[in-house]
């Protein structure tokens, strides 16, 4: 054993125990901290009774939490819900360092104003991304210099911005979106951000008034938070928006003019993935905008339907949307067969099946990996939970397709505004579709699993899901 | 790339660079009131790129981010830029498990994280080789406190006591599981640094800082189950991924079937602490000095802003 420092006295050393088994959150932090500074001063007053070791064991009588100075807290909802709560001050003697880490803030106060960049070349990579995709472990997507550089060009095409622009920084960064539509493309065209580093409805909103941006680059979670808001308040987003850009998920139709009546603003929809650096297609904002559509190809994109062979489908035709780009990733990290599959003849195939109208916009039906097989017959969840949606007292939807006994069934978890039985929903649905997309089976749910930027994380809802963030036993 | 569309396009570092020579005073950042010009955010990635070349980081190196939309994380990715590191940026929602397969697969050498996420990264630093600093920052620690359910443990100590971290970590590990044992749990277990676990569910955690050349232990124990609704109420989170905050958590009364007392948790504490360290511990109050910063610190804490 390493531990035999410990051991080598003599004599047992004797050790202070404060017990308070009913103190509150903010002890937590202050019995501890008045130890440390009592020892400190005592030290300096030579004052006598230095003690070794001190033992605290406490609890709390009262719910209270302990926030670091960063935290943001809604104090009323505090007081409504009796938590108490407790700020730790900001650095200073009650700040500890974790043993073993470096401390951020100084490593930057012992480090030089001044770096040469290191020379790098634009295939050289800048960014390793992991998205979890819909099944399996998170995948690396390997994006290069190259790539950011293709995709700033483009949006930049797209959005036309100037240093005079301020951006609302609520997408999170360590996503594709947020890092590459939002942080490098702003700083790149020299315009501000508006950080905002902890999201809720409120605080954005807050957030979009004081700081009166130029654009709004969210997700429609957000800007359907925020439409909700907006007419609770009465009141309008500030003059000085002159776009707002959604993308990450779909965002309805009759949301979108929704939100542009309410807001007074336009919004625009696009498309991108993790493996083209973020957009690489949207509807216009001074030509035609097309419900329901992603738009066309930025410039720098090509973007084609195919089938199974990977031969190009007409207009009209449903088939797999891939794309062809500067901005498209090199391939997957430490995964050749994947890069493999993903790419045909130098064609990215995205798992997202759609089709292309006469002007060459294009239009998303589902996740290919979604689609379910039942009776050799495809179905297409998006189609069910459309119909589902229909129905008044369904909020959300989900359906996924699973094996029970040797049988495909069609699953549809819900979320509801009001109660509604399973039978109801299930003659909703036979009123609008064929008897075999009809759900064999309703879930209700209190909500559905949701990635960071609202899409549902349809895995979550199968039976062999493996929830993958415990840290198990060897 | 063909050469001509090369021509036409700076670097991605090279335009913010430009940017804080010509336009030092334009803003770059906002946040809640304070701006940062693009001159001190240029100095700043600057900072950062010195700072991570001291700690050995080279073009090429993969270089973790987990953090919020804090000007740490723009600083982190600009000094990557400019030092040619590769940034892995990851949700900072991940769990142990899923963090684990990022770090590993990316062979991260440097994770920039929030000082909060200390415990966790603890507990599966062993098992990353490839990773040889972890650099924290922010102030966004959150603790949960409620009747029932959480004994804190706490040890102040002198440094000299823990000067083998590796050894405080295995010896404090090994107490907490005695006491959790003590209290009836079976089946517990503790791999290294950070938790105890049953199962893949978390019953109690600690963490070691240093504090005025001191060595502060801070310990929680679950004994009955964790209600967090309340708290997720009071910081806001959205309800979609409220069950994705916690890792999944158990306690002493979802393991045993009962809740223990209070003076059963002490003593059993106290034994495996005097065990433990072969100390004798002795009830005892504050001094003077401390009666004096306890005060100072309660009020401290529950200022309004």
């Amino acid at each position: 054993m390493k531990w035999k420092i410990f051991s080598r006295k003599k004599r047992k050393e004797q050790w202070r125990l404060i017990y308070k088994p009913d103190g509150d959150v903010a002890d937590v932090m202050a019995l501890p901290g008045a130890v440390v500074e009592g020892q400190v001063a005592g030290r300096y007053l030579l004052a006598s009774g230095a003690i070794p070791g001190t033992v605290i064991i406490q609890g709390v009588r009262r719910k209270g939490l302990l926030a670091g100075v960063d935290v943001v807290v809604d104090p009323e909802a505090a007081a409504e819900h009796d938590v108490d709560v407790a700020y730790q001050p900001r650095g200073g003697r009650a700040s500890l360092r974790p043993v073993e880490t470096v401390n951020f803030e100084e490593m930057m106060l012992n480090a030089s104003d001044e770096f040469v960049s290191v020379s790098t070349e634009p295939e050289d990579l800048a960014c390793l991304l992991y998205t979890s995709g819909t099944t399996g472990r998170p995948k690396g997507v390997k994006l290069t210099i190259s790539n950011f550089l293709c995709e700033q060009q483009s949006t930049q095409g797209l959005l036309d911005v100037t240093p005079q622009d301020k951006f609302i920084g609520v997408l999170p960064f360590f996503h594709v979106f947020g890092l590459s539509n939002v942080l490098l493309f702003a700083l790149v065209q020299g315009a501000s951000i508006v950080l905002v580093p902890q999201y809720s409805p409120g605080n954005l909103l807050r957030i979009i008034m004081e700081s009166q941006p130029s654009l709004i680059i969210a997700i429609p979670t957000m800007f359907s938070h925020l439409l909700t808001l907006l007419e609770r308040k009465k009141v309008r987003l500030p003059d000085t928006i002159r776009l707002c850009v959604s993308g990450a998920a779909p965002f309805p139709k009759e949301m979108i003019e929704t939100f542009e009546r309410c807001s007074e603003s336009r919004l625009l929809e696009g498309y991108g993935l993790t493996e083209t650096v973020g957009a690489c297609c949207a509807n216009p904002p001074d030509g035609v905008c097309k419900a329901g559509s992603i738009g066309a190809p930025l410039a720098g994109f090509e973007m084609k339907i195919v089938d199974a062979d990977g031969k190009e489908l007409p207009s009209g035709e449903v088939g797999e949307i891939a794309i062809k780009g500067e901005g498209v990733t090199p391939g997957y990290y430490n995964l050749a067969q994947e890069t493999e599959e993903t790419f045909r003849d130098g064609w990215f195939l995205t798992g997202d099946i759609g089709y292309k109208d006469q002007d060459g916009y294009f239009f998303i039906t589902d996740r290919k990996k979604e689609i379910i097989i039942k009776g050799g017959l495809n179905i297409s969840p998006r189609e069910v939970e459309e119909v589902l949606l229909r129905h008044p007292k369904v909020k959300e939807a989900a359906v996924i397709g699973r094996t029970k006994r040797e049988r495909e069934e069609i699953v549809a978890f819900v979320t509801t505004r009001e109660k509604v039985s399973a039978l109801e929903l299930i003659s909703h649905c036979k009123e609008y579709l064929s008897n075999f997309k009809v759900p064999d089976a309703i879930c209700f749910m209190e909500t559905l699993p949701m990635s960071v930027t609202g899409k549902v994380l349809k895995k979550e809802l199968t039976d062999d899901y493996q929830d993958e963030r415990g840290i198990k036993p060897r | 790339m063909s050469a001509e569309s090369n021509q036409d396009r700076t670097g991605l570092v090279e335009s913010i660079e430009r940017r804080a020579v010509s336009r030092p005073d334009s803003v770059a950042l906002h946040l809640e009131g304070e701006t940062i010009t693009y001159k001190e955010l240029n100095l700043r990635a600057n900072r950062v790129a010195n700072g991570l070349q001291g700690l050995g980081v080279k073009k090429g190196d993969r270089v973790a981010i987990m953090l919020p939309n804090i000007p740490e994380f723009v600083y982190a990715v600009l000094g990557n830029l400019k030092l040619g590191a590769i940034t892995v940026p990851f949700n900072t929602l991940y769990k142990g498990g899923e963090i684990l397969h990022i770090l590993k697969d990316s062979g991260a050498k440097v994770l920039i994280a929030l000082t909060s996420f200390a415990p966790m990264i603890n507990e599966i630093r062993p098992e990353l080789p490839a990773l040889e600093q972890v650099i924290l920052t922010g102030e966004r620690n959150l603790l949960f406190a409620q009747p029932e359910s959480t004994a804190f443990i706490q040890l102040i100590l002198e440094w000299d006591l823990i000067k083998d971290v590796d050894g405080v970590y295995q010896k404090m590990g090994h107490i907490l599981l005695q006491i959790v044992e003590g209290l009836g749990v079976k089946e517990a277990w503790y791999k290294h640094r950070g938790s105890i676990r049953v199962r893949g569910d978390k019953i109690a955690s600690f963490v070691i800082s240093e504090v005025e050349g001191m060595a502060l232990i801070n310990t929680v124990v679950f004994l009955g189950p964790l209600d967090i609704r309340d708290f997720l109420r009071v910081v806001w989170v959205p309800p979609e991924i409220r069950d994705k905050v916690v890792e999944p958590l158990t306690s002493v009364e979802q393991e045993t079937g009962k809740k223990p007392v209070w003076d059963r948790v002490k003593e059993t504490a106290v034994l495996a602490i005097e065990q433990g360290f072969r100390v004798d511990i002795k009830e005892g109050a504050m001094v003077r000095d401390e009666l004096f910063g306890y005060e100072k610190l309660r009020s401290l804490a529950y200022k309004a802003r």
